[in-house]
């Protein structure tokens, strides 16, 4: 297992620099946004930002929402490349199981792109001599916050399997991941605050932010709310991922794109 | 022993509302060390027929079992199978040959160590050693279906399945293929493979299974295929001139003697017969009239579709 993860990091990151053009400029539009950020961080908030207009809530909601986008894109819309390219059958021949192969690739992904953003992060606060304070205990929501990614990435790979683009899907499902993870849900209307426990994510980022923006200590009720959600997430995603496996399998598409 | 076992698969696919039978009642098998050649026109069920076998498409009945292991629920069984799928690239083009190698080795159970090793090895075994730091995409045709073998052979499995490896390939890179495959099959794999290139079936297979609408209509050995659709020409090569006593008795045999060279049509004690006669001229060729491959597929086929 930590073979294969290895194995992943290693293809990922060959196949990340193979085109060092395209790598940079990703570099670079990254470095801007969060430079961007740094010196407007008031200014994105708006007037209706209840945290202080603190610049940690606004980064921290972007950050979370970049490596929810990530592992979205590393497992679904990784798939549907596979099924293109031609190796995605070569994937389901592994004996490790495709949902775990699938499984590594997403924390693979994570991993890159963690360091990548905490380097590009680094890099803007010493450019712009703003410093950001991140508790250690953040790592326990960001725990359910990724399950919940996981869980979705996984429903939206079944979708990947069986209808082969969902490219215009998963562009909504990004805008609505936005929404969710970077505004804070005490400014949502009421409807959507009495669904906030079971949209996918939500809880998680509010715990975060608390964390984060407003140097609360750990909510344990807040926190188990998290972690029951992400794994909710989680679980429904292997389930419904497994259950698309079958189905392609059964009706011989897991080539077709 | 036998490395596969494939019995009475059957798959039928719903296409509005039509039914189309893809398999019906297929079985099977192969021995270590032993190629099959698995022919049969387009759509005959040959794709199909091997993804199942992989574990990548789901029988409504039947079974598979690789060295006893069912690949549809014992994930083992794809540690024993490699597979070079058509219409698939089946490597990474942005990663250089010993990089798939070693992935592709990790990715179906063996060490990084170990991968390390298979890949050099293989690389070497290849002839694509002094390409193994060139990314895929950058490789000819040739060396991109070589290495996918070569990925598909990383980590020792006991079965290979080929879907139409020489296809696409120029002459020189199909004779390395053809090469490559009894290779391999001289080190114990068993070799499953479809191509619509009998001339390649006939030379390195060494039984054949004929598909046709799901069904397999004929399957034996090369050999004995060949040997059963050939004629009962024989033509006799000889040195030196014969008597007139011999082309009378050969003449009386119904042979046509031509310039140090007799055509004989009849049973093989017929042809001992003229042998026989011949004696004691030294002989320099005995040939039976031979069908390819071809002609016996075509043969086949189309009385299959008569019926």
């Amino acid at each position: 297992m930590i073979e294969l993860f290895q194995a992943e990091i290693k293809r990922i990151w060959i196949e990340f620099i193979r085109y060092p053009v395209d790598t940079i400029s990703g570099i670079l539009a990254n470095t801007f946004v969060f430079y961007g950020l740094f010196l407007s961080a008031k200014y994105i908030g708006g007037p209706n930002l209840q945290v202080g207009e603190r610049l940690d809530a606004i980064v921290i909601g972007y950050v979370l929402w970049t490596l929810v986008v990530f592992t979205l894109e590393g497992i679904a819309f990784g798939l549907q490349v596979e099924a293109q390219t031609g190796t995605l059958e070569q994937v389901f021949l592994s004996p490790f199981g495709t949902l775990r192969v699938l499984m590594i690739r997403g924390i693979a992904n994570l991993t890159l792109n963690v360091v990548l953003i905490c380097g590009v992060l680094i890099f803007t606060m010493l450019l712009t001599k703003r410093y950001l304070h991140f508790p250690v205990s953040i790592i326990l929501p960001l725990v359910t916050v990724l399950l919940g990614a996981y869980g979705l990435s996984l429903m939206m790979a079944a979708l990947t399997l069986l209808y082969k683009r969902i490219q215009q899907l998963l562009g909504l499902v990004q805008f609505a991941l936005f929404f969710l993870l970077t505004f804070p849900s005490e400014i949502w209307n009421r409807s959507l605050q009495n669904l906030r426990v079971i949209l996918p994510m939500t809880v998680g980022s509010d715990v975060l932010r608390d964390l984060v923006a407003r140097n609360q200590s750990l909510d344990l009720s807040s926190f188990l709310l998290a972690l029951m959600n992400g794994m909710g997430y989680f679980i429904v995603g292997v389930l419904v991922f497994r259950w698309a496996e079958r189905q392609a399998k059964r009706q011989a598409i897991l080539n077709g794109y | 022993m036998k490395t596969l076992e494939v019995y009475n698969l059957q798959k039928k696919y719903q296409q509005g509302k039509k039914s189309i039978e893809a398999l019906s009642g297929l079985s099977l098998t192969i021995n270590a060390g032993e190629v099959l050649a698995f022919l049969g026109p387009n759509g005959a069920g040959k794709t199909t027929s091997i993804k199942m076998i992989a574990g990548l498409i789901r029988p409504d009945a039947g079974w598979v079992r690789i060295a006893g292991c069912n690949p549809h629920s014992n994930p083992q069984a794809l540690r024993m199978l490699g597979a070079v799928l058509e219409g698939s690239r089946n490597l990474y083009w942005r990663l250089t040959p010993q990089e798939n190698l070693e992935y592709f080795g990790v990715l179906r159970g063996i060490g990084r160590t170990v991968a390390r090793k298979q890949a050099l090895k293989l690389l070497d075994q290849f002839g694509l050693m002094h390409k193994r730091s060139t990314p895929v995409k950058a490789l000819s045709r040739g060396m991109q279906q070589k290495l996918a073998i070569a990925v598909a052979l990383v980590h020792k499995p006991s079965l290979l399945l080929l879907d139409e490896p020489t296809l696409g390939l120029d002459v020189e890179a199909c004779q390395n293929v053809k090469a490559l495959v009894r290779q391999v099959a001289s080190e114990g794999c068993a070799i499953l493979l479809t191509t619509h290139q009998l001339d390649v079936a006939e030379e390195i297979s060494d039984r054949v299974a004929i598909i046709q609408k799901g069904k397999i209509i004929a399957e034996e050995s090369t050999e004995e295929i060949i040997r059963r659709f050939s004629g009962s020409t024989y033509t006799i090569k000889f040195e030196g001139s014969l008597d007139p006593i011999q082309i009378t008795k050969i003449e009386a045999l119904g042979a046509i003697i031509e310039a140090e060279k007799i055509i004989y049509t009849g049973t093989k004690p017929g042809l001992y017969k003229v042998l026989g006669i011949l004696e004691p001229l030294p002989l320099s060729h005995v040939k039976q009239d031979q069908s390819d491959l071809t002609q016996i597929f075509l043969k086949l086929v189309r009385e299959y579709n008569h019926d």
